[in-house]
Parts: structure tokens; sequence; C-alpha cells
């Protein structure tokens, strides 16, 4: 790590600290708050993808998990929002050692076809557990976040805590990856039986990265509960899963760089009319319609002619090094 | 994370604060009086699943917003409409909610399409005290009350009784019932099931299926053999035409009935001629002269549906209609409270609305009815030669 590497972090979590005090346009702080989100759920799978090689398709309902949980919490059992969140994050990376489970057994394609009917199952619960989430109708009334007395009420407020909670998992994500467990991970990505054959503990490694990512997609949800003060289960669908899988993957492989970086590009891409100045409606349609079927050709395309994706371009730009 | 993470999050801060700079959004007329225009904004599905009833909604709002500003305005002032897409997205909708009220300052809301993103809205809703008037026809919008919230769609709540009124009158009373798993059906069929006893009705099969499925025999299969002496449909979806052409094939010759659902021509096209005979409950203005020609509502559901096809080509549908009330209401209101009412002196003048004809009928809100309209409104239709007829 050269110095100049380690200022460059610090100048960029300044840039968007600053955020608030450079915009002040309350919609467009909104919408960065909503990348954020996304930014909060990738790191965490590309992690799980990018440096474990697992694939998981139902992503999204560990965010469902996530925002529900949080919903429960403040408004049927009246509890401080802070429980609340940390109640997600506990209870999705619950569910993501549930589903790590089966993984032990499992490898590529199965790996996939279960976490795909974990997503399914998750919606269908959301669905039917109507006294508790609402059925169909969704959930509504959910408090702002509030931590202490302070209530986290403006796009500024409310900005600040999610980029504030995707600084932190960045941290904690680039840790793991810089020490042993991150080699580790990259070990079992390289090759499983030589992963094995080192002294990895790759079973122990696949269930950790799991829990951890399932962790951070449940507190994003909580997130989403607090700002939106709405969810209903068709936010968590099978298509959302596949959004966040695109991200990871055309972000690319052994990187936090190039998901973060394609998360906020794919996100900023669903408000495209709001940042992109009359774009027009044909095309905004178009890109819609076709959103989640753009998504998997994306997802082929990169796996076959760039599997390194945008961390590969960042690579080939910032002239070597591994992020 | 390192340098490369940094360079990017600058990039895209600068670029955001370039599209910030230029100035975003899309949809304000521009108007040419020299009157502050009275900004009103709409959040509408015109991408997504209900694309093709956000775009229906839209052309309504175009239509009527060109036609009060051509007559003068509100009071001399012209109207200045916002829309923003929602995408059929509960997430976009709120955004989009947060910038018509932050960004754009509108006086009160229009939407949204769907129901989920209607229910998303609230929280921005609430927070900024703006009145909102929604497409969607959820029981839940108005059913989970408050007080800055109306609709203008026909609820479950209203159709529903009086559909089943009808089953009883034809005596049948033993009902087989078909919803389906999405929003409109499980709304229908959650008020059907607290509905049906005190109207004298036994649910004797109740079956499901999911938006999406193509293959209902099974169900019909046993509601075929449940011995009911009628069928309940209720669904917007288009798998509605495909029970319709089982239960033929199956050699059903029950009775069906259904609501709102049914009062759209791809349903009765797609059955392909199996749909004859059906009959469904809903609004009066299917056909306008339910109303009794020289009636206000004939005269405001026929002159809009004259001025639709005029600039459009086609006959307005029902979610055009209900576009047509919600931006009438506004309209109305803002004319008795003035155009410079704050959002809470309209919300006011919302709930004070009193007999307004429009498409949905005639409009008569108060502080616990959102949704303003009665079964005087609701009228029963057949279906006869792939059209709807007047039923007796």
């Amino acid at each position: 790590m050269k110095k100049a590497q380690l200022i460059i972090p610090f100048v960029a979590a300044g840039v968007v600290a600053a955020g608030p005090l450079l915009i002040d346009d309350r919609f467009l702080l909104k919408v960065l708050t909503f990348v954020g989100m996304n930014v909060l759920v990738i790191v965490g799978l590309s992690l799980l993808f990018g440096y474990a090689g697992q694939v998981s398709l139902g992503h999204a309902a560990f965010v469902g998990l996530g925002a529900y949980t949080c919903a429960i919490f403040t408004v049927r059992l009246e509890l401080p929002w802070i429980v609340g969140f940390a109640t997600a994050g506990l209870v999705a990376a619950l569910g993501g050692l549930i589903l790590a489970l089966p993984s032990l057994r499992l490898k590529g394609h199965y790996l996939a076809m279960a976490t795909l009917g974990f997503g399914e199952l998750m919606t269908l619960a959301f669905v039917e557990a109507e006294p508790l989430t609402g059925g169909v109708d969704g959930f509504s009334g959910i408090p702002f976040p509030v931590i202490g007395s302070f209530e986290f009420r403006e796009p500024a407020a409310l900005y600040w805590l999610v980029w504030g909670v995707v600084g932190v998992a960045l941290l904690v994500a680039w840790n793991m990856t810089m020490l042993r467990p991150g080699r580790a991970m990259r070990a079992l990505h390289g090759s499983e039986l030589g992963a094995v054959a080192s002294g990895v503990d790759t079973v122990g490694v696949k269930v950790r990265v799991f829990v951890m990512s399932a962790a951070l997609a449940g507190l994003s949800g909580a997130l989403y509960a607090g700002v939106v003060g709405f969810v209903s289960p068709s936010i968590f669908t099978v298509g959302a899963s596949v959004t966040f899988l695109a991200m990871a993957v055309i972000g690319g492989t052994g990187s936090l760089a190039g998901p973060v970086v394609a998360a906020v590009a794919l996100t900023l891409l669903q408000y495209s009319d709001a940042v992109v100045p009359g774009l027009s409606r044909d095309v905004a349609r178009v890109v819609q319609s076709y959103r989640e079927d753009l998504y998997g050709l994306a997802i082929v395309l990169v796996v076959i002619l760039a599997p390194q994706g945008v961390a590969g371009l960042l690579r080939r730009l910032g002239g070597g090094g591994r992020s | 994370m390192d340098s490369r993470v940094g360079r990017v999050v600058i990039a895209a801060i600068a670029v955001l604060m370039i599209g910030s700079a230029v100035g975003c959004g899309e949809g304000a007329q521009e108007t040419t009086s020299d009157a502050q225009p009275v900004r009103i904004g709409a959040v509408l599905s015109l991408t997504g699943t209900y694309a093709a009833l956000g775009e229906a909604e839209k052309n309504a709002l175009d239509l009527e917003v060109a036609r009060i500003n051509d007559a003068g305005g509100i009071n001399g002032s012209p109207i200045e409409l916002l829309i923003e897409d929602d995408a059929t997205d509960e997430a976009k909708a709120v955004a989009a909610t947060s910038k018509l009220i932050e960004q754009d300052g509108v006086v009160a809301l229009i939407g949204a399409t769907g129901t989920g993103p209607t229910m998303a809205m609230r929280g921005d809703i609430q927070r900024a005290g703006i009145a909102q008037i929604s497409l969607a026809g959820g029981t839940v919008v108005t059913g989970d009350f408050d007080p800055l919230v109306f609709q203008t769609p026909w609820s479950n709540n209203l159709v529903v009784p009086y559909v089943l009124e009808v089953m009883k009158e034809s005596g049948h009373t033993k009902v087989a019932l078909l919803t389906d798993s999405g929003g409109y059906g499980k709304d229908g069929r959650d008020v059907i099931i607290a509905e049906a006893p005190p109207a004298g009705i036994d649910i004797v099969a109740d079956e499901t299926f999911n938006p999406g499925d193509t293959d209902l025999t099974a169900q019909l299969t046993r509601m075929k053999g449940s011995g009911a002496d009628a069928v309940l449909l209720w669904t917007a979806g288009k798998e509605a035409a495909i029970a319709m052409k089982s239960a033929r094939d199956l050699g059903m010759k029950l009775p069906l009935f259904g609501g709102s659902g049914q009062a759209r021509a791809e349903f009765i096209e797609g059955s392909e001629g199996a749909a004859e005979g059906f009959v469904f409950g809903t609004g009066k203005s299917l056909i306008p002269s339910n109303w009794g020609e020289g009636s206000p509502e004939y005269q405001s559901v026929s002159d809009f549906a004259t001025r639709y096809e005029a600039a459009y080509g086609e006959a307005p549908d029902i979610f055009a209609g209900h576009a047509f009330d919600a931006l009438a209401i506004v309209a109305d209101a803002l004319e008795r409270a003035g155009t410079d009412a704050s959002p809470a002196q309209l919300r006011d003048a919302i709930e004070a609305t009193s007999g307004l004809a429009g498409f949905g009928g005639s409009f008569t809100f108060s502080a616990e009815d959102h949704n303003g309209l009665t079964r005087e409104d609701l009228a029963t239709y057949r279906i006869e030669g792939g059209k709807w007829v007047a039923a007796e």
C-alpha cells in the first residue's frame, strides 16, 4: 500500500460526507441515499461473489428480512429504532446461516438454485405472514430512524446515516479482504479443491461470508424501511436479487471498488430521468420494461467477455494493484 | 478500498453535481399567463407493470389541464401539472414524491397509479401535510385512513356488497369464489369473505391463483364439484380470460359474476366468446346514459369521453376516468379555496367536496369518507355480443 493510495479513500470519504453540504437538491440527496442502500448490499455481495465465488440469487430476501424485522420491532413492538436496526442485521444473518448450511454440501449451480428457492420462499412468507407483515398491502407507518433524541428526518440526515453505515461496512469488508479471511476467500474462488489442500477451512469461510453478506443486506433493508416508511413484498423479489447480482458481477471479482462503482452506476440508471436531463420517455420506457432482462444479459456478457468486470477496467486504468 | 474507489466516487459526485446544476425533471407545461400558476404534482406509472394504466391517466390529466388553462385557468391562474414516473416501483414513487414536494413545491399530489406506490408515498405526504388523491383501487388506501389521502376509483368496500346483493337477488346463494393472489384480487377476497355472511351468501368454494398462472383447470374442477350455483370472479388480471375459456372447456354451466376488474375490453376479447352472459357490477359511467340524459354526471362523462376520443383516437378506459376525477376534485377545491390556498386549506377544501359530478359518480367527501362514492354510483352490466350492456 503506497501512501497515496491511502489518502484517496479519505478524500473520497470526505467528498461523500460533504454531499449534503454541496448539494441542496433534496430529491438528489434522496436518490443518493437509495444509492447508498444498494452499495451496502453490494459490499456484502461482492465479498460473497467476488471473493468467495458463491452465487446468490436470493439476496433481496435478506434485504426484506431486515426491512420487515425493523418495521415489526419499531411499530408493532414499539422498541427503539436502534434495537430494530441491530436485530434486522441479526435476523438476516441468521437467515444467511440457515441458507449457508445446505451450501456446505452444494456447489455452483446447485447453490445458486438453493438461494433462488430461498428468495421465492421468503417472498411468499412476506405475503402470507399477514398479521406480522401486512401481506400484499404492505407495512406502512414505519417511523424515521431515531438515535437517542435525534430523529433522522431531513434528507441530509438520512443521507449521512446511510452513507455512515456504508463507510463502516466498507472498512470492515476491506479489512477482511486484506487479511487472512480474504486470502482464504480468494483461494476458495480460485479452486475449492486447491483451497482444501492448502489447509483452508472452506466450509467455515463459506458460512462466515454468507452470514456477513446477509447481515449487510439486512441492515440495508432496515435503513430502507426507515427512509421510505413503507415496505411491501413486491420490493424484495427475485428480480431485485438479479439486479443485485448484476451489480456484483458487472463490478467484477476480487475487488470492492468495482462492485461499488457498478452499484452506483446501475442504481442511478434506474433514476436516469432524474439524473440525465432530457432523456426521452421512450428510451426510459424500454430500459424500464426490459431492465431485468438487460441485467441478465449484462451478467452473461460480462462473464463471457470480461470476467473481471469494472474491477478489471479499474485495474487497467489504475495501473495494476489489487484493491 | 484504494485509490480507484476514491477517484470514482469523486467522479460520481462531480457528475451528480453537474446533473443537479443543469436541473432535472420534466413535465412542466409552459404557461403564458401572467398570473402565478398553481403547481399540482402527479406520480404515475408510465413505465413498468402498470404502464398502460399510467399512460391513460397521463392522457386524461394532460387533456384536462389544457382544457382548464385554455378556458383561463382557475380564478385566472393557470394550472402547472408536473408529472413524475414511478416505474411501478415503490422506492421510485417515494423519490418522485419527495422531488415534487421539496423541489417543485406542489400544493397537492395526484397518484400513484398502483396501491403499493400510493401507500409508499404516505410518509412524505404526512410529513409535508399535502393532500394526496390516489388513482389506485386498493381498499387499504382510504381504509387505512389518513386525513390527507383521498381516492377516486370505486372501492371494493362499495362494489363487493353491491355485487353480492345482485347475486342474492338473482337467486344465487351458494357461491364458488375465484380470486387472484395479487393486490386487487386478494383485496377483494378479504372483503368478500367478510361481507358474504351478512349478505346471506354462502361461499362453498374459495379458490385462488397467482398472477401469471396459465392453467386454472384444477381450481375450476374443484369449483364445479363444490355444489355451487354461481361463480364469483374477482381479479383485474389477464388470467380472467383464461378462467372463462377453461370454464367453457370443462362444460361449466354456472352463471358468472364479477366486479370492476371485468370492466375491460381485454377481458371480453381475451375470453373469445366464453364471457358471454357474464354479469359484473361497477360504476354507472361505463354506459353514460345510465345516469339519465341531461343529468350533470351524464354531461360530465360524455363530454370527457368525446374530448378524449378526439384527442387520442380511442375511448377513455376507467383509469383515464379515475384520473379525470382526481383533477376535477383538485380544480373544484382550488376554485373554492382560492389559488393561493396553503396545502392545508386545500386539503380542507377537498374534504368539503360535495356532489361533484365526475366519471366515478357523484363525489361527496366527509371527515370519515375519503372515497366519496355511494352505491348510487354503481350499475350492473351483462356481456352480450362481445360488449357490455346494461343488465336489468
